[in-house]
């Protein structure tokens, strides 16, 4: 321990002079809504300056491997000049909620939540503008101190420096009177990119050691006092209730303290309107885990069936939602440019084609789990998950205690995929805490997880297509999923004079939630491989049909959330980049191919090139991947690489393997034994990646690999063996 | 007779009534050995991977009544003097890690294929390391181990 009365800590002193440094407006992103409302960027919760000059930093940004935890602290220190290597980071991670004017919830500080690609955006200027006020402190600090004009002044790492007489002050010497200042909102200057330090370069996870030594980083790991653990018995089938159970023999388990019953929930959710909610089940509390599980076999529960979800099975869905795609009976038109019936007729070939996509489990590697400590008028959740204040949200409606009064504590997520963005395993904790008047920790088997999954939907893609003279003539693409729309904006919409987009949807109560990219990849794949398809069929190289549809090099104005334009030119230099590096058009041995893919995902341009290798017996292997990506200015290089590779792969594996099957209402694919799951030896031997040189604001990464991994697949699978395969998972039609 | 073995050199005795919990569940729970982690409880996924004498082994179905007498090797015993183990720096130099959770079983099997087979080939690696990682960080686990039997090669292993 440090002795206290060196610990000078700029937080302490902040905090003391009032908290409102500076006030400035910066866009706030909540769940429902992007209004734009006024923060108060109190920088200092994340930062304390010691007087020996070291820096302990938390991170503003949760993580669940898309290394947002380490991007933050890039963003706050780059700006503040700081000396990355005096930075120890304090992987505690409490969340900081406030009330806006309209009494919402919202995060205080950074948005600390984390999906839809969006973190980094969020908060970016946020972090850039805290970590440039705090510079401007130390540079108005030492200017008053040296009596000199603070614009002589310049800082480098962790210090003031005073150029022409070359004295210096330490970040540590200023911090104390500093963290008292005001500053002039007009005078902070951000960064130009070519004067970042720490951004641009790789830099490791802040929290790698720890994972390679098996620090408790999960929330799982968490060992909090007096809290039962739980398993929970869960209805197999959706809507089922419970029948009955053997309470004594369960309670006769050493170890096991108490049985509950918990009640099914069904309510609004998004995108599938209404579904279940949370499965009826009966939980077993005990002194540890493996007593709960040994409680949970004794219950033997048994079910009766209700009529609600009755009869949902995956398989015969899939084939609704095909024939619906099929059909003619008309779908939401998203668009409709040109005369695309007229086109199609003027055509020289027309291509008819349905490419269809299974529903997708999540499987986060790390089970859910969520302690809940829910006291008289205050509460304590620990757990991993995307949105934290969904936890205090929780707390708020189930046992009427104010959200700002809980504190929720955020672990390292093993994955999220959009599945820890659901609210189910925060609701369950809290519900059992609040009921049995003690902290619980709630585990949820593999079985649980796979079982009670929110699905990416299922989908069918019909697109119509022709050829003219080697260019596309007319384009109508009917697209139909389980619930939800298609987007509009895809190329080669805009591209394409006739061009019509359908959206239909097949409405059944599978529960559904929010995937990596599920929708971009679906049409990913529909538009990718129909592209290949169409070169073919005009003997053209699939490359270069390509760069001639995106020509002209033109941005697009859309209307969409995540991006307003969609710029062909930079879609385009992600074919080029990744067919160079792979050495496109080279001879290949026989029964290899090369397939290219792209997509452009929330404002990110990817495209891929895949070589595989298919023997006479339709055995497939899997050889080598180029990537290319335009994601603006590259943050953490390194960083973007492992995404490129991991969301790259994910999407092989939702090709190849992911499909959770569905039979009258009960999850088939309940463990890795059932849903097969790509490992090694199934992957690419290498993977490479190019980033596109950018200075534009930076956009996300977690997602934009994904999507365009079935069609790269799909398509050298073509090239290699003539197999062409428009219906995932890949591996029921050829060997792996 | 009570069930004696030993976790990462110390000694460990199994309770009454508790021959039949799991090694995983009895480093997590009894010993609080986080680092092993649940996956899928029917040894499919390699999460919980430790070495059992010397071996990998998935221990998420493995009853402690049967290891009366074995060494057990965990994560946490990788690195006993702070000094990373030549595996764990490799997955450091790689920058392995995304979500992370798989990560102390896949470097479990990695240290054991490295201690059998110094030098694997590509299809070594592939037939050996059968552990699931959700995050896709396969390349670079490839790569480490590569890196790893490196700097074995330069410098051989003399512990047992
Ligand atoms: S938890 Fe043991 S193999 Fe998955
Ligand atoms: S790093 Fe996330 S499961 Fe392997």
């Amino acid at each position: 321990m440090q002795n206290p009365h060196r610990r000078h800590f700029l937080k302490i002193s902040a905090l003391s002079a009032g908290a409102m440094l500076v006030s400035v407006t910066l866009p706030l992103r909540t769940r429902s809504s992007s209004a734009q409302q006024p923060v108060s960027p109190q920088w200092c919760v994340y930062v304390s300056i010691n007087r020996d000059n070291s820096v302990v930093m938390q991170s503003p940004i949760m993580e669940m491997g898309q290394f947002m935890r380490t991007a933050g602290p890039m963003i706050l220190a780059d700006e503040m000049d700081l000396d990355w290597s005096l930075i120890r980071f304090d992987l505690n991670m409490p969340t900081y909620l406030t009330r806006n004017r309209k009494g919402d919830l919202v995060y205080d500080h950074a948005q600390i939540g984390t999906g839809g690609s969006q973190t980094l955006k969020n908060n970016w200027t946020y972090l850039r503008t805290a970590g440039a006020t705090i510079r401007r402190m130390m540079i108005e600090e030492a200017a008053e101190r040296w009596d000199c004009s603070p614009e002589r002044l310049t800082a480098r790492l962790s210090q003031i420096i005073d150029t022409p007489t070359g004295r210096k002050f330490s970040y540590g010497d200023l911090a104390e009177k500093a963290a008292r200042r005001q500053v002039d909102t007009n005078k902070l200057k951000l960064k130009q990119p070519a004067q970042f330090h720490i951004m641009g370069k790789n830099q490791p996870a802040i929290d790698a050691r720890d994972i390679v030594t098996g620090a408790p980083l999960f929330g799982i790991d968490e060992n909090y006092a007096n809290a039962l653990r739980v398993a929970i018995d869960r209805a197999p089938a959706m809507g089922a209730q419970i029948a009955g159970y053997d309470k004594k023999a369960a309670l006769a388990v050493p170890g096991v303290r108490q049985v509950v019953e918990m009640p099914h929930e069904s309510g609004p959710h998004w995108p599938d309107g209404e579904t279940q909610l949370r499965a009826a089940g009966v939980a077993v509390l005990a002194d540890s885990f493996w007593a709960a599980m040994r409680g949970k076999d004794a219950l033997k529960t048994t079910w009766k069936d209700t009529h609600q979800y009755a009869g949902l099975n995956s398989k015969a869905h899939r084939e609704t939602l095909k024939a619906l795609a099929r059909s003619d009976q008309p779908g939401k038109h998203l668009r409709d440019d040109g005369e695309v019936t007229r086109a199609l007729q003027q055509a020289d070939k027309v291509l008819e084609h349905c490419y269809e996509r299974s529903f997708l489990a999540h499987a986060c590697m790390e089970p859910l789990n969520c302690i809940a400590d829910v006291r008289k008028d205050s509460a304590t959740v620990v757990v991993g998950h995307q949105w934290p204040h969904a936890a205090a949200l929780a707390v708020e409606e189930i046992a009427g205690i104010d959200a700002l009064k809980v504190e929720v504590i955020n672990k390292r997520m093993g994955g999220g995929f959009g599945r820890k963005g659901e609210a189910d395993y925060l609701r369950e904790a809290i519900w059992l805490s609040h009921k049995v008047g003690q902290p619980v920790q709630v585990i949820w088997t593999r079985e649980n997880d796979m079982e009670r999954d929110f699905f990416a939907p299922a989908a069918a893609v019909q697109i119509r297509a022709g050829v003219k003279q080697g260019r596309i003539h007319g384009w109508h693409m009917r697209h139909a999923q389980t619930a939800g729309e298609a987007e509009s904006h895809n190329f080669p919409a805009h591209l394409v004079r006739d061009c019509r987009i359908e959206s239909l949807a097949g409405n059944e109560p599978f529960p559904l939630g929010t995937w990596r990219g599920p929708r971009q990849m679906q049409q990913a794949f529909a538009i990718e491989s129909m592209l290949d398809e169409l070169a073919h069929a005009a003997a053209a190289d699939p490359l270069a049909f390509r760069l001639a549809l995106m020509e002209p090099a033109k941005a697009h104005p859309i209307d969409y959330w995540a991006a307003d334009h969609l710029d062909s030119g930079r879609m385009a230099r992600c074919y080029r980049s990744a067919a160079e590096m792979a050495g496109w058009g080279r001879k290949l041995e026989k029964g290899e191919g090369l397939g290219i893919a792209g997509h452009v995902t929330f404002g990110t341009y990817v495209a891929f090139v895949l070589q595989v290798h298919v023997d006479d017996n339709k055995q497939l292997s899997l050889q080598k991947a180029w990537g290319a990506i335009d994601c603006g200015f590259a943050v953490n290089p390194n960083h973007i690489r492992a995404q490129m590779e991991g969301g790259f792969i994910d999407g092989l594996n939702a090709a190849l393997f992911n499909e959770a099957v569905i039979e009258d209402s009960r999850v088939q694919t309940r463990n890795f034994g059932q849903l097969r799951w790509m490992r090694m030896g199934e992957t690419p031997l290498e993977i490479e990646t190019e980033i596109i040189e950018s200075d534009r604001e930076p956009t996300g990464v977690g997602e934009p690999p994904v999507p365009p991994a079935p069609a790269a697949l799909a398509n050298a699978i073509f090239a290699a063996s003539g197999l062409r395969l428009r219906r995932m998972p890949f591996s029921e039609h050829i060997r792996i | 007779m009570a069930i004696h073995f030993s976790v990462n050199q110390q000694e460990v005795e199994v309770g009454p009534g508790e021959e039949e919990m799991p090694l995983l569940w009895f480093l997590r729970e009894k010993l609080r050995l986080t680092g092993s982690k649940f996956g899928c409880g029917i040894g499919q996924c390699g999460a919980c991977t430790v070495h059992i004498n010397g071996t990998a082994v998935r221990s998420c179905l493995l009853p402690v009544g049967q290891l009366q007498g074995s060494q057990i090797r965990t994560i946490e015993g990788l690195a006993p003097t702070g000094q990373l183990h030549p595996v764990q720096q490799a997955w450091l130099d790689q920058d392995v890690p995304q979500c992370g959770y798989c990560q102390a079983g896949q470097i479990m099997a990695a240290v054991s294929l490295l201690e059998r087979i110094n030098q694997p080939t590509d299809q070594q690696i592939s037939d050996n390391m059968t552990n699931i990682c959700r995050c896709g960080t396969y390349t670079r686990i490839r790569k480490a181990i590569r890196q790893a039997a490196e700097t074995h090669a330069e410098k051989p292993v003399t512990e047992a």
